[in-house]
């Protein structure tokens, strides 16, 4: 699973960044960044959640 | 009252609005027997009625299947909002992807958290302020004297619109927000009540983008003046709708929230209470009370092709309403939804909508209602009723115009 932050859509509202820390950082720009692309399988449910809770939709998840 | 049925039950007359507030066993009804709905009334264009979270959710988050339009929401009487051809606004809610998100990007660096973080100050001085005003005293009209007043305060302030000027933006915004209500709209049709107030707004809104190109400041009114869109300013008419629709909705939500809010808390004497012992529940109460308020209605979209929602066969050019107070009440998606909880946690509401649309003044309004209510809870020793509420005349935004209150208030914060 790899996982991308449509910067087109975030707007920093960091929702994915308090559920997943280990996935997302909030930078300076407002935008949330993936520090791992590919996210251990142990964190899956944690990213699929951000995902889901991302006000904006922006956070894609595409199964390898 | 006669039994509800599918048949007969209505969910878009203003009226309605008006005497009962929100319809909540209707769309109870929809949602346990028909969550996605094939409305059909005499003199309505038959529309879906999109009832549950998770349907609302699918439609928001495809927004080239369903298309946003200038027709915002469904009404009863004669059609709420003008057809396509004759816009009274052109702006982020009635427009689509790629064009919406290159509009939204001109202004929403303002509102990310970060950046409504750095008003959290001045909001707390102008809550303080507002509150200061009620001592002394034994009743007031809550609605025109406090949750009117901090968040026409706060976007005037963002806007750089001199206090001089705020009785009519708050004019204004009712005017726009509720033309088929006698006391904000006007005497007139609908249409004319609309376009009166655009008239007025744009009038205004264009001097302040002269003066704004002249001597640039650091306010939203100058992002929006110098702003661009590819490379080019913003075209006049879409410039001036914008400046209408940031005030416009700057002003009611939040105002209708803060009202419904303290509403639900007299209502739920053991949340005041326990709001009071406990400030700091200040931040789930908030989004519980937008949650509980919802103070959008609905909004519109048109499916762009033909495509299945839960079960139902939906066409190329059929209309959805999809209904965000009915998402909040959902039983699939909160436990005891109709339960008011202050403390609810975790509370997926999507009372600000979600996706593409999601309001671009969500932070702000969060901190707004948040300090609002937390002063409260620490100056507010009683508070009742001490009248009727009047609710404004529309399907669209659950306003209330009114409420009074009698109440005692701490003379210190």
């Amino acid at each position: 699973m790899r996982v991308v932050v449509d910067h087109n859509l975030c707007e920093g509202n960091g929702r994915c960044v308090e559920v997943a820390p280990q996935v997302f950082e909030l930078r300076d720009d407002d935008r949330s960044y993936v520090l791992t692309q590919s996210p251990p399988q142990d964190l899956r449910t944690k990213v699929q959640l951000a995902a889901t809770l991302c006000p904006r939709q922006a956070i894609r998840l595409i199964e390898d | 009252m006669a039994a509800l049925t599918l048949e007969t039950l209505d969910i878009i007359n203003p009226d309605l609005y008006v005497q009962r507030g929100y319809p909540h066993e209707e769309w109870a009804l929809l949602r346990k027997e028909a969550p996605v709905f094939r409305y059909q009334r005499p003199g309505v264009e038959p529309f879906w009625a999109i009832t549950k979270h998770a349907d609302v959710v699918a439609v928001s988050r495809q927004p080239e299947l369903f298309r946003s339009t200038q027709m915002l929401f469904v009404s009863q009487e004669e059609p709420g909002a003008p057809l396509p051809d004759e816009a009274i606004l052109r702006q982020l809610l009635n427009m689509n992807p790629p064009e919406h998100g290159e509009f939204r990007r001109v202004v929403n660096q303002r509102f990310t958290p970060r950046s409504v973080q750095q008003l959290k100050n001045q909001i707390e001085r102008i809550t303080t302020e507002v509150l200061d005003d009620l001592v002394g005293r034994e009743e007031c009209d809550f609605v025109t004297e406090v949750s009117a007043k901090l968040p026409l305060a706060v976007i005037a302030e963002m806007f750089g619109i001199p206090r001089a000027d705020w009785a009519m933006m708050f004019r204004l915004s009712n005017a726009m927000i509720g033309p088929a209500d006698p006391e904000y709209g006007g005497n007139e049709s609908i249409k004319e009540n609309l376009e009166r107030a655009r008239l007025e707004f744009f009038q205004y809104f264009n001097q302040l983008c002269e003066d704004r190109r002249k001597t640039p400041r650091d306010d939203v009114a100058s992002a929006l003046a110098n702003g661009s869109v590819n490379g080019e300013a913003l075209p006049p008419f879409e410039l001036l709708s914008y400046f209408a629709l940031l005030i416009i909705a700057g002003n009611e939500t939040t105002r209708n929230a803060t009202t419904g809010g303290l509403h639900a808390l007299i209502s739920h004497p053991d949340q005041w209470e326990r709001l009071k012992r406990d400030p700091s529940l200040a931040t789930t109460a908030t989004e519980e009370i937008v949650r509980w308020t919802s103070p959008v209605i609905q909004f519109t979209r048109i499916a762009t092709a033909d495509t299945a929602l839960h079960g139902q066969q939906l066409h190329e050019g059929d209309v959805l309403a999809l209904f965000y107070p009915s998402a909040a009440r959902d039983e699939d998606t909160f436990e005891q939804p109709s339960t008011f909880d202050i403390g609810r946690y975790p509370n997926p509401h999507i009372s600000f909508g979600i996706g593409e649309h999601f309001c671009l003044g969500a932070n702000l309004a969060r901190l707004e209602l948040q300090v609002m209510f937390r002063q409260l809870a620490q100056r507010m020793e009683s508070v009742e009723l001490a009248g009727p509420t009047q609710r404004m005349r529309s399907s669209f935004v659950g306003g209330i115009k009114h409420m009074p209150i009698r109440y005692r208030m701490r003379a210190q914060p």
